[in-house]
């Protein structure tokens, strides 16, 4: 018979947090993209359906309602990370981490077929786990840019004027949804242990729980 | 003792189907989207009171040289329904109400009288665009002066030439840079920007900026707005 082994992965805050999050990331992007349409930037509309709200003012309810539920679940997420030994050792990139950014990168364009032997996560989602919410702050600050450029034109003028912070503000979004596309697609391809571990905390893998 | 099972089961679900109105009425009644809509409303007073500590009477909006100015053929008019205000130019006045020591008709000629502000700052539209006009005005603080307005008031509501009304409080009606405009790039106000009055709020998204003023009105309940009624937020800082 197999033999399993159950390995507790993830705490409840990051547990909570990360679903918290999916929400919220949800309602802002769909939201946002409808309050997009009230005056597109470019030649494009989004399609009616992926958007949320109904009419403007309705995706600006959601969409501020979602901002303030994606910045104070973010914040609870970056504190837990910077002051619990977990988030320090298995989610912040280190500068020890930085030398197995590129094998692994190697490793999943399947040109090595070692893959390292590293804690929970590897050196290249430990940098995507530090970049996205990086970029999530860009967000963020082009989001008060465009939401207040009276009372923080400061932060407005750091991002080129209002307009420009507009384009800042789809930009940080787009990356951000292309991250959580390509998030999807590791967890589908990860296996569904994987996938419950973030549901249960617990993650089974097939290594027996003490070679004998 | 299979059959009688059987019964029950099938008496259990004959009760179900007599409470199935109950399924209609939660489905008018209690609708989900009903909820959501009444939370969200009730969110919207929350990131009301978020912009109202966020305002800082004291902070000018930027304002603009003339080379960064959007010029005249730019000047976009944003009409929403009324091309045609009730307005008779010629023999326009201002009805001011309320907690007031001096209520009455003030006439344009009165309240040009006052010192004029001239400023490029931006108007943003709630849609997104902006653009950067050349206004002059009155600045509605020193107009409040003149007709000894309350200044412990809370709330100014203004009612429009077309169905439109809206309302500001205080502090925003008191900023240096909140006109009563009547002028845009050095000329009177044309028909289709207000004419012959408007308000000019560069802290305060587009929609506060309203045409064809008539009336305004000093209270200290707050009255509600065109937009605001329909689930445009009521304070509508920048």
């Amino acid at each position: 018979m197999k033999q399993y082994k159950q390995e507790y992965h993830h705490p409840f805050i990051i547990r909570l947090t990360h679903w918290v999050n999916f929400i919220a990331f949800g309602i802002i992007v769909t939201s946002g993209l409808r309050i997009y349409n009230a005056s597109p930037i470019w030649d494009f509309t989004i399609p009616r359906d992926l958007t949320l709200g109904g009419w403007l003012a309705g995706a600006r309810q959601w969409h501020f309602f979602g901002m303030y539920l994606f910045v104070a679940n973010g914040l609870m997420w970056v504190l837990y990370n910077i002051f619990s030994r977990h988030g320090r050792r298995t989610t912040i990139l280190s500068r020890n981490d930085l030398d197995g950014v590129f094998p692994m990168i190697l490793y999943y364009l399947r040109i090595h077929k070692e893959h390292q032997l590293t804690r929970k996560y590897n050196p290249l989602q430990k940098l995507a786990y530090t970049t996205v919410p990086i970029i999530a702050l860009g967000g963020i600050l082009s989001g008060i840019a465009i939401y207040w450029p009276v009372q923080f034109s400061g932060i407005a003028s750091f991002f080129g004027g209002y307009d420009t912070a507009r384009v800042w503000h789809f930009i940080f979004m787009g990356t951000l949804v292309l991250f959580f596309l390509g998030h999807i697609f590791m967890v589908a391809i990860s296996g569904w242990s994987n996938f419950v571990s973030m549901i249960t905390g617990w993650k089974k893998t097939s290594t027996p729980p003490n070679p004998p | 003792m299979k059959s009688q099972r059987h019964l029950k089961l099938f008496y259990s679900r004959r009760k179900l189907l007599k409470l199935s109105p109950l399924l209609l009425l939660t489905g008018c009644d209690y609708s989900a989207r009903g909820g959501v809509e009444s939370f969200l409303g009730k969110f919207q007073q929350f990131t009301d009171w978020v912009q109202e500590k966020v305002f800082d009477p004291d902070k000018l909006a930027p304002e603009y040289s003339d080379k960064e100015m959007t010029p005249e053929n730019g000047f976009r008019v944003n009409g929403y329904s009324t091309d045609r205000p009730d307005i008779d130019i010629e023999h326009w006045t201002l009805r001011v109400e309320g907690l007031v020591e001096k209520p009455g008709e003030y006439t344009l000629q009165q309240i040009a009288s006052l010192p004029k502000r001239v400023m490029n700052t931006r108007h943003c539209c709630v849609e997104g665009w902006s653009i950067i006009p050349k206004w002059g005005g009155t600045p509605l603080k020193d107009f409040l002066k003149t007709v000894g307005a309350n200044p412990q008031a809370k709330y100014i509501y203004v009612e429009c030439g077309d169905e439109y009304f809206t309302s500001y409080d205080m502090p925003s009606c008191l900023h240096p840079q909140t006109l009563l405009c009547y002028e845009a790039y050095n000329k009177p106000l044309s028909l289709e920007h207000g004419a012959p009055m408007r308000i000019v709020m560069p802290t305060k998204l587009g929609y506060k900026s309203a045409k064809w003023i008539t009336k305004l009105v000093v209270t200290n309940e707050k009255p509600g707005g065109y937009w605001e009624d329909q689930g445009y937020d009521w304070f509508a800082g920048i």
